[in-house]
């Protein structure tokens, strides 16, 4: 499973672009990849969802190329092959 | 970018501005003839508060649109910066809300030397005890039964003004547009309701009552001046009744309202056409003041647009320093940041190309 960190959010990957992650089982749901990424990297969690545990309103988060808000959210699931990607959306002026 | 370093000395004034793209950091020293800029400090954030907490820290609310908002500082007078890890200003996990944005900070050394207070969007009241590092709500406010009947206005629902009081620091004030005002005498573990005698708008019947911005008199902390959405008035004890002093005025709309930091009875407005109109009368552009508690009001405009002026002035924008004479500043929606070192009488423009300032705050290095 590996999980893509964008740009801004590098500095809280120690510069990582790419983690890889090998957890114990899977398919995991996308909330649980980020509490695992999390718990080596504690900066990105808050940064992608806010205190109740949503995704940031402007925040996206593709797996294996479809937007998970069109699988199910952070309920959507990540295969152990899986690419999940954090994107920032495209917004503002 | 600007990033020039800042090396302030005792006496020196310290204009800390927050844009809708970035903070920017302007020190001269006591004469204020001359002004450095750093910046832009997070760019692309919007920075909506900020504080100084002696002696050499600086702090801000900064917002990412993608990534959240949380409180950062600067312990080198933005030389660098520190962003928490993890968000610093959150809501309890589980109740349903989550921080926007980070509307005011303040620092309260009649607390304690390192309590900083913080008001946000949606409205609730923080506090720090360790310099703005880390936050706790305050439960008490956070779980008012009037909650249900705060209503957001087109900025949000923010609790932009405390106060607390010099000589009783278990007195506290609050203000939330739209939500009203409240104290506690406790120090924070009940809140009241002081509204009375101020008026919700008159084409809104059953609107909450929206407070733009709350200032202490400085030298009476029972006398208390308010710029209401609509109106100005005035308390001589304690919030118990307002009085409008809004007569002589060119309008009674506005957000800004700053104290003298020494005289009593002596506050400056900025007002504006109206709600629907938010830009000054006539397009000439004029800071307001009375120097007897509201009594009566003269403009102050020299060096300022004599037409053609349509800017606004946000309610954070608007600040003074505790130099003598004091130096009034406020920054525009359109990206001006003006300022006066001698009380208001002249003004000229610091930086005229900024972003949409957001916020302005003072300081005088001790």
């Amino acid at each position: 499973m590996r999980v893509y960190i964008p740009s801004a959010l590098r500095k809280w990957s120690g510069g990582r672009d790419i983690i890889e992650l090998q957890p114990v089982s899977t398919p995991m749901t996308a909330a649980e990849v980020i509490e695992l990424v999390a718990c080596e990297y504690p900066g990105l969690r808050d940064r992608v969802l806010n205190e109740q545990g949503e995704l940031r309103r402007h925040v996206n988060l593709f797996i294996d190329g479809e937007n998970a808000r069109f699988l199910g959210g952070l309920a959507a699931l990540v295969g152990a092959e899986s690419e999940m990607w954090i994107h920032p959306a495209l917004s503002g002026g | 970018m600007t990033l020039t370093k800042l090396t302030p000395t005792s006496g020196d004034l310290l204009l800390m501005v927050g844009t809708v793209k970035g903070a920017f950091i302007f020190l001269s020293n006591g004469a204020r003839e001359t002004f450095r800029m750093s910046g832009p400090h997070f760019p692309g954030q919007s920075v909506w508060s900020a504080a100084f907490i002696a002696p050499t820290r600086i702090v801000v609310g900064n917002k990412s649109e993608h990534w959240g908002a949380m409180v950062s500082r600067s312990d080198d007078f933005a030389a660098s910066w520190t962003e928490p890890t993890e968000g610093n200003v959150k809501f309890p996990a589980g109740c349903g809300v989550s921080l926007n944005s980070i509307w005011t900070l303040e620092t309260a050394t009649a607390l304690g030397p390192d309590v900083v207070l913080a008001g946000v969007d949606p409205a609730a009241l923080f506090r720090s005890d360790d310099r703005a590092e880390t936050f706790r709500l305050n439960d008490a406010l956070f779980n008012h039964a009037d909650r249900p009947k705060w209503n957001p206005g087109f900025g949000g629902l923010c609790l932009h003004s405390i106060l607390v009081h010099p000589a009783d620091p278990r007195r506290l004030y609050i203000a939330i547009s739209s939500g009203g005002i409240y104290y506690s005498d406790d120090g924070g573990d009940s809140w009241n309701s002081c509204v009375n005698g101020l008026r919700v708008h008159p084409d809104v019947p059953g609107a909450t009552l929206c407070p733009h911005k709350l200032r202490f008199d400085a030298e009476n902390p029972s006398c208390m001046y308010l710029q209401n959405h609509p109106g100005i008035y005035r308390t001589n004890n304690e919030g118990r009744a307002w009085v409008s002093i809004e007569s002589g005025l060119p309008s009674d709309f506005g957000f800004p309202l700053v104290t003298h930091p020494r005289r009593g009875g002596t506050l400056y407005t900025f007002p504006l056409t109206s709600d629907e109109f938010r830009v000054p009368p006539g397009g000439i552009p004029r800071v307001w003041r009375s120097r007897d508690s509201g009594a009566s009001w003269e403009p102050l405009g020299r060096g300022l647009p004599s037409s053609e002026g349509f800017f606004t002035v946000l309610r954070d924008a608007f600040s003074v320093d505790s130099l003598e004479p004091a130096g009034l500043y406020f920054g525009t929606r359109g990206g001006q940041l003006y300022g006066s070192s001698d009380e208001g009488e002249n003004w000229r423009a610091i930086a005229e190309f900024l972003p949409p300032i957001l916020c302005v705050k003072a300081a005088v290095i001790d």
